[in-house]
């Protein structure tokens, strides 16, 4: 129902496979669309294949070459033994899976309460308090890290989870997307529901959370990303290995492994890294783009 | 940021007046903000004022002493070569990497605006997908590919016969190749805002230009690209403001180097007051001066886009 004008308006992209053909640039003909396309894609993919086929790589086959080469001649699982056990990559894993799921947990959560607030609720200073979550969106990180840092190591919370995590629980994208949503849902249902003596609170998790499950589960995508991809203040939050999240992690794996030219075990490590993300966008891959293209169109 | 306009907009209407008695202020909103003012007020809006005041102080490297110096640090960054450097290689890397990324997007956007009858979800795929590709991440594939030995890029090069350079280690190839690292991270984001742009553009503009005799590039020209004008200025923003905060590839591909050749501002922020000796009150107002540049440049935005409104 109210899903429909949202994914009206979201939909720009279509449903990406299924979409209408247009007929606009018809005179190409087809087959030169898809070489180009074959090739672009591949190109654009390349650093991701490359390093996925390394990771399966024997070690001397690598140095042994005369020229790099694409495929293994024999295919290994040794590289992923190595970064698994040669350095704390289990912990690095564990370390972002546990950062990314708070971080992303708190930002779902209080983007829900603070989205609905704004969306239903007439108070006092509203217009002005949401001018200030908006204002926020422009304040580059540059301005506000070497404070954090600040404030975080005074606490005590340098090379802790609270230190990688509290900083973030919050999202001023969050609440303006999920508040837009909100937004959209018919208004009269608010109104019934008050009638029949449904409490905002109620309201919120019986009937506001289930209809906008595509808004929410659209930005915990983004959040999760967002978290786990994280690199700057991991990077100078920790210093202790056993806090180091996987980001950080990959770094110093490569510092120490480059020295033995070891790329296959460094290969397997970025494919650890990256592997949740890329989960994510082949299982949300819609989902992704069109959040992305809708906040180009809303420009 | 890019929604900010709108948000504003959307914040001043309100319900209809016929309605409006019936609402009262609800105490209760302030229970549903606080998480979120709670965390905004500590980490971004507090930041802000420490930031400046920290800028005007010089900080003890050790123990957190702090002596209030005005605009010393300020004065003596506009004075040194290095800060002028940083602000150079900011720049260059700006021009290296905004045409460009927009440039290949925008073709690729054309091509895969182009209806096709199957496939067009695979080739979607592979050119989306450094979306969710990490800074991180991003350097770690590249300096396979950029090295000398056991990398691919010289490899390929060598094959059109062209002896490939010492890519970071020298100081133009360097900056080079985190601009080409940054344009590939930024490339899925720019073609699927791209291709939104493009769908948008009504088809009739297309079939009259079609009848008129006009060929493919000629609509491109003439239909395309001024239709899009308003999707490229968002996207020059957008992508300048990143270009100005490339940091991740550079720590891991070049650390800054060689020499000071890929030390871009906020490189020179994190190692003035992260590597080594501390200089905190030089960081912020490296910071400072950095952030004031990006605010104003997302203003810029914020004003272009009432243009934007009447192009549709």
């Amino acid at each position: 129902m109210s899903t429909a004008d949202v994914t009206a308006t979201g939909d720009v992209l279509g449903d990406t496979e299924h979409v209408e053909p247009r007929g606009r640039l018809s005179r190409f003909g087809e087959i030169p669309v898809h070489i180009s396309l074959l090739i672009v894609g591949l190109i654009v993919a390349m650093p991701i294949i490359i390093a996925l086929f390394m990771s399966f790589t024997p070690l001397p086959e690598i140095v042994g070459r005369a020229n790099p080469k694409l495929l293994p001649d024999t295919w290994t699982l040794e590289n992923y033994d190595k970064a698994w056990t040669a350095s704390p990559f289990p912990r690095y894993v564990l370390n972002s899976f546990v950062q990314t799921g708070f971080i992303t947990l708190g930002q779902v959560l209080f983007s829900v309460l603070a989205g609905y607030a704004f969306a239903m609720f007439d108070f006092r200073f509203k217009n002005a308090l949401f001018a200030m979550v908006i204002g926020s969106l422009i304040i580059p990180f540059e301005l506000t890290f070497i404070p954090n840092f600040l404030l975080i190591s005074d606490l005590g919370w340098a090379n802790t989870y609270q230190g990688l995590v509290v900083p973030f629980l919050a999202s001023a994208f969050g609440v303006f997307m999920l508040r837009q949503f909100f937004m959209s849902i018919p208004r009269d249902l608010y109104e019934a529901a008050k009638i029949d003596g449904a409490s905002d609170w109620f309201y919120l998790w019986r009937v506001m959370v289930p209809l906008s499950k595509g808004a929410i589960s659209a930005f915990t995508i983004f959040a999760f990303l967002g978290a786990w991809n994280q690199y700057l203040w991991p990077l100078v939050i920790t210093n202790e290995e056993s806090m180091r999240t996987a980001q950080i992690g990959i770094r110093f794996f490569l510092v120490n492994q480059e020295r033995a030219t070891d790329w296959g075990a460094i290969m397997a490590g970025a494919m650890i890294v990256m592997i949740p993300t890329l989960v994510v966008f082949i299982v949300a891959q819609r989902q992704l783009v069109k959040g992305i293209a809708m906040s180009g169109l809303k420009g | 940021m890019a929604q900010t306009m709108e948000g504003k907009a959307g914040a001043t209407s309100q319900a209809p007046p016929h309605r409006r008695h019936r609402r009262r202020y609800n105490r209760g909103a302030y229970f549903y903000l606080f998480p979120t003012f709670l965390i905004l007020a500590i980490f971004i809006y507090y930041p802000i004022i420490e930031s400046f005041r920290l800028s005007l102080n010089r900080v003890a490297p050790f123990g957190g002493k702090e002596l209030f110096v005005g605009f010393e640090n300020y004065t003596r960054l506009l004075q040194s070569a290095d800060f002028w450097n940083t602000v150079k290689v900011s720049l260059w890397f700006m021009v290296g990497t905004v045409p460009v990324g927009i440039g290949l997007a925008v073709a690729i956007a054309i091509l895969l605006s182009v209806p096709l009858k199957r496939l067009s979800g695979i080739y979607r795929t592979l050119i989306f997908v450094p979306v969710v590709i990490s800074s991180a991440i991003a350097g770690v594939l590249f300096r396979l590919l950029y090295n000398p030995v056991v990398g691919f890029f010289n490899h390929w090069l060598s094959l059109i016969g062209v002896d490939g350079p010492n890519w970071l280690n020298e100081q133009t190839w360097a900056l080079v190749a985190v601009t080409i690292t940054v344009v590939w991270r930024q490339l899925g984001f720019n073609v699927i805002i791209a291709l939104a742009g493009i769908q948008q553009i009504d088809d009739n503009l297309y079939e009259a230009a079609k009848v008129d005799g006009a060929g493919v590039f000629k609509r491109i020209w003439h239909i395309t690209l001024p239709m899009l004008t308003p999707t490229l200025f968002f996207l020059t923003i957008v992508n300048v403001i990143i270009s100005l905060q490339a940091f991740g590839e550079i720590n891991i591909l070049t650390d800054g180097g060689p020499g000071r050749a890929t030390t871009n501002l906020v490189y020179q922020v994190f190692v003035d007051g992260f590597v080594g000796t501390h200089f905190v009150g030089r960081a912020s107002a490296q910071a400072f001066m950095l952030a004031i540049l990006i605010i104003a440049i997302s203003f810029i935005q914020f004003r272009g886009l009432g243009k934007r409104v009447h192009y549709q």
